[in-house]
């Protein structure tokens, strides 16, 4: 069947969704209004550490216009912290900081008012009185029993500490011809969309129902307001038709939603908090994984790499939010697309005085990606051996799939060696070493930057179990309904927000391609959170698979009802009719059109099989593919379907200036069957862009004082069109066996290796040096700084 | 994030009489560079409400000022704390007064704060030219005190 060309799937087909946003006719959360609006602003505690002595509001409730002040003692007195998901009911968190602030930023209270300028006005209005406490930023010294702890009542920064030996590493490294250590740092950046957080939130107490629209993209966000709120599950209803200004992970908004929830609740007024800028950087979903890895690899003559030890040091800032569980996704590739035999990781989360950390794309693969795959390059450097023949002779071969890795998951399918040979030959190598070696004669820095990655796609929750015994979620199910109405149109319902990943072309061209008729002619709808069946959101580079699958079993339900509607009619086997198009049904020469279908289902029972319900209508709750256990022995198959990338980069600079530019860059991209081409090159170009931010440019950097110094875009520097090189894409197809039409996951594309393959360029660059480069980002300041100190350069013209 | 700066300030009057400017609240409500207010809580202490423009961002700022160690007329620590929209800001000050001879006094001081917020994530890079600059305007309308026959 995979191999059959698709009238829809894979085609290159405009995106539905595309046509409203280039109109700008999106409908975002802050186009949503009403007359009653009460509006909030929060005021923030710039101690990174402090006792809350007191707040006084006083004079702010005096001034006109200004409806309420509320702490997070009061808060805390009225409902119950955030769901962590980790054993640590010490650290707890509310949406507002209660007793004692615990980052530079951090909220210690929210001002209700007429409109949002008023309440802005108003915190200048409002007496804080604070002590200040000591604090800690850095990870390795938060570990240590004398550092003062961010939450007392934990009486440790320690969150998580898992030590898994997957395979028998010390033997393996006993047996290896060399050994070699290294330590990089991932900095703390994240995506950063420009659509900042925003809900409302509007209580009806005739109703006892609690509506909330946010630009969210959020698992579980219903039932983790209602929780928190101490409300009943079908009390709280969340709107999934608002447009999500981008997101890639961070629009996690459960504290803001939390907090309007409740002073809806209070006030009995709809309640509007769309954060400004610093509100968002400082204190919002806004900071992504902060890792330090010390890695160690064991590795033969030839090159063979055959173990590895990784301790993955995570700076969780505050609160544990999603930040552990960002250390237990990459253990579903641990090992990378290498055959290495046996792996100990050691997972660590620790508090820290700075910003909590959420969900960024890709959820910790990327930096686990960077770390892998300097490893490859420093292996390759202390053998003197090619880097790519390196990479080469270490991937997992294609007729070695399905790939059992240490850690316990199997990759399903992959040809890593043919898409390396297609960018190496789309990116003509030898004429790229030949511009390499020319800008070097002409006094340039240049290198050439190489990366292989995976992308696991199809997420389930399979680390949540893994990294907490009492945690025992083994399902992630999305789900899907479908409705043929009385005059023969198709209406699909999605359960979720989107925030640019295109799922009403992904549902439409499923159950397009199914059901034979034109993806255009579909009508994807978002129903609210009580309306919806059970899904889990796009998370995990999951949709394509998960949501596609549950569109196309549900589109298969209907085709065999309709089927079976025809065989009645038609008096033949249901297996003997060809289904052309939908529109026509035909068996020996007779036929029945779609309209006589719809008018069977919808007006004449009598014309149905005996016993068969009237109507058009199915839906599915699909399972995640292949998951579904519990670990066992510290492994566990995670993820259904493995994607591959392969980037291959040219990079220069001045070694004065050290402003990188990057002359050349080619990615090898197989996400198994495409179902929109244009939504997956689209996804890759935006993830390269994304890494090169995190490879040059984008950091949420504290200083000594634990003050946020990228507070804004004046600071906190994104790529532009100044920064981001032309692509090229080469693409290539390995179906996945677990996936309806073989398509896998490709949401996280791009930015899982591209700043592997950037830092890797750089290296290759200055490798001449005798310096190197183990932190991203690596900006301009840092290369020219290193790069005078290696040469003397400065010191001799000063 | 640490600020410190220091300098050196020569004016045109005797040591007692720059004393009791610098410690009189009026005088530095119209010296202080976007003062608002100035008003004596204690024996030596005062609140400041002040609206600042730094870099690209505006705000305001309410602190506390407390003077100590007094000894009338050549040296004082001035210790500031407070918060506003612009942020937090504390640090001390030591200033000196010397008699310079000829009527004139020489000024001295060198400070060390910390200031967190907005003024130390967006102000960062402006920072210590605005320090210079609004401690120039507060010596230059210090000085006009002392010249302006509208002064007291």
């Amino acid at each position: 069947m995979r191999d059959k060309k698709y009238r829809f799937l894979s085609q290159p087909r405009r995106v539905v969704e595309d046509r409203r946003f280039v109109a700008g006719k999106g409908h975002y959360i802050a186009d949503y209004d009403h007359a009653d609006m009460a509006h909030v602003a929060l005021m923030p505690c710039h101690l990174p550490a402090a006792r809350i002595d007191a707040i006084d509001a006083s004079a702010a409730l005096a001034m006109p216009g200004v409806i309420d002040v509320v702490t997070g003692a009061e808060l805390a007195a009225a409902i119950d912290p955030l769901m962590n998901g980790l054993d640590t009911p010490k650290v707890r968190r509310y949406p507002l900081a209660v007793g004692q602030v615990r980052y530079a930023g951090e909220w210690v209270c929210a001002v209700i008012a007429e409109s949002r300028a008023i309440a802005e006005d108003a915190i200048e209005h409002i007496r804080l009185e604070t002590t200040a406490l000591p604090f800690v930023l850095d990870p390795e010294q938060a570990l240590r029993d004398d550092s003062p702890p961010v939450h007392p009542d934990h009486n440790s920064n320690l969150l998580l500490d898992k030590k898994f030996v997957w395979g028998p590493v010390d033997d393996d490294f006993a047996a290896a011809d060399h050994q070699l250590d290294f330590c990089v740092t991932w900095g703390r950046n994240s995506t950063v969309p420009i659509e900042t957080f925003g809900v409302v939130a509007e209580w009806n107490a005739w109703a006892q129902m609690l509506d909330i629209r946010a630009s969210v993209q959020m698992p579980k966000y219903a039932d983790q307001i209602a929780r928190a709120l101490g409300l009943a599950g079908n009390q709280v209803r969340v709107h999934y038709d608002i447009d999500v200004g981008g997101s890639y992970g961070v629009k996690r908004g459960i504290k803001h939603a939390v907090l309007t929830g409740y002073l809806a609740l209070k006030l009995h007024r709809p309640v509007r908090l769309i954060e400004d800028r610093l509100e968002n950087m400082r204190a919002g979903d806004a900071h992504g994984p902060e890792r330090k890895f010390d890695v160690s690899v064991a590795f033969d003559k030839d090159g063979t790499v055959r173990s590895m030890k990784m301790r993955a040091l995570d700076n969780a800032g505050a609160y544990a939010g999603r930040a552990p569980f960002q250390l237990g996704k990459p253990i579903g590739a641990i090992v990378g697309p290498y055959r290495i035999g046996s792996v100990a990781y050691q997972a660590i989360s620790v508090t820290t005085n700075k910003a909590a950390q959420e969900a960024v794309r890709g959820f910790g693969q990327a930096p686990t990606n960077y770390a892998l795959e300097t490893a490859m390059d420093r292996v390759a450097a202390f053998l003197d051996m090619d880097r790519l023949a390196l990479r080469q002779h270490n991937l997992i071969k294609a007729d070695e799939f399905p790939y059992l890795i240490p850690s316990g998951s199997t990759y399903d399918s992959g040809d890593y060696h043919t898409v390396i040979d297609k960018v190496m030959a789309a990116a003509d190598y030898p004429r790229l070493v030949a511009t390499c070696n020319q800008l070097r004669k002409d006094g340039m820095m240049a290198g050439i930057g190489i990366a292989a990655c995976l992308e696991p796609s199809g997420g389930n929750a399979s680390f949540e179990p893994l990294l907490n015994e009492s945690n025992q979620t083994t399902t992630w199910m999305e789900s899907c309904q479908i409705n043929i109405d009385a005059l023969g149109a198709v209406t699909a319902r999605i359960h979720t927000t989107s925030s640019g990943q295109g799922h009403e072309t992904l549902v439409s061209t499923v159950i397009g391609e199914i059901l034979g008729i034109d993806p255009d002619s579909i009508r994807v709808v978002r129903p609210n959170s009580l309306e919806s069946l059970p899904g889990n959101s796009p998370v995990g580079s999951r949709m394509a698979i998960m949501l596609g699958g549950a569109a196309a079993r549900a589109a298969e339900k209907l085709k065999a009802k309709i089927l079976a509607i025809a065989a009645h009619h038609l008096q033949c086997d249901a297996a003997n009719i060809d289904y052309q198009g939908g529109a026509m049904l035909s068996a020996n020469g007779r036929h029945i059109t779609w309209g006589d279908i719809i008018e069977l289902a919808h007006r004449q029972i009598h014309g149905l099989p005996d016993g068969m319900d009237p109507g058009l209508a199915s839906f599915d709750i699909m399972q995640v593919p292949t998951g579904g256990d519990l670990p066992k022995d510290g492994k566990v198959h995670m993820y259904p379907c493995y994607s591959f990338e392969f980037h291959l980069v040219l990079v220069t600079f001045d070694p004065i200036i050290g402003k990188p530019e990057i002359r050349s860059y080619t990615i090898g991209h197989d996400c198994g069957t495409v179902i929109n081409p244009a939504i997956v090159s689209g996804m890759t170009y935006g993830g390269i862009a994304h890494g090169i931010g995190a490879a040059l440019l984008e950091e949420f950097a504290y200083d000594e004082s634990g003050q946020l110094m990228t507070q804004s875009f004046l600071d906190y520097l994104m790529p532009s069109s100044h920064e981001v090189p032309d692509i090229q894409l080469v693409k290539h197809c390995t179906p996945s066996p677990h996936t309806v039409f073989g398509q896998k996951g490709s949401g996280e594309s791009g930015y899982l290796g591209a700043p592997a393959a950037i830092s890797s360029a750089i290296n290759h660059a200055v490798a001449g040096l005798n310096i190197s480069f183990d932190k991203l980002p690596i900006r301009m300041s840092v290369i020219s700084d290193k790069i005078a100190a290696a040469t003397q350069h400065r010191s001799d013209s000063e | 994030m640490k600020i410190n700066f220091s300098g050196k300030e020569t004016i045109e009057v005797a040591p007692q009489t720059l004393w009791d400017a610098v410690i009189d609240p009026e005088i530095l409500q119209k010296v202080v560079p976007g003062c608002r207010e100035m008003r004596a809580v204690g024996e030596a202490e005062y609140i400041m409400a002040v609206d600042l423009k730094v870099a690209a961002v505006g705000g305001s700022f309410e602190g506390k000022i407390a003077l100590f160690d007094m000894k009338s007329p050549s040296r004082c620590q001035i210790t500031v704390s407070g918060a506003g929209t612009l942020g937090t800001g504390n640090g001390t000050a030591s200033v000196v007064i010397a008699d310079a001879g000829d009527g004139k006094s020489t000024i001295s001081y060198e400070a060390d704060g910390d200031v967190g917020g907005l003024v130390a994530g967006v102000g960062q890079r402006v920072l210590m030219g605005v320090v210079k600059h609004l401690t120039r305007q507060f010596f230059t309308s210090l000085k006009k005190q002392f010249t302006s026959p509208s002064s007291a």
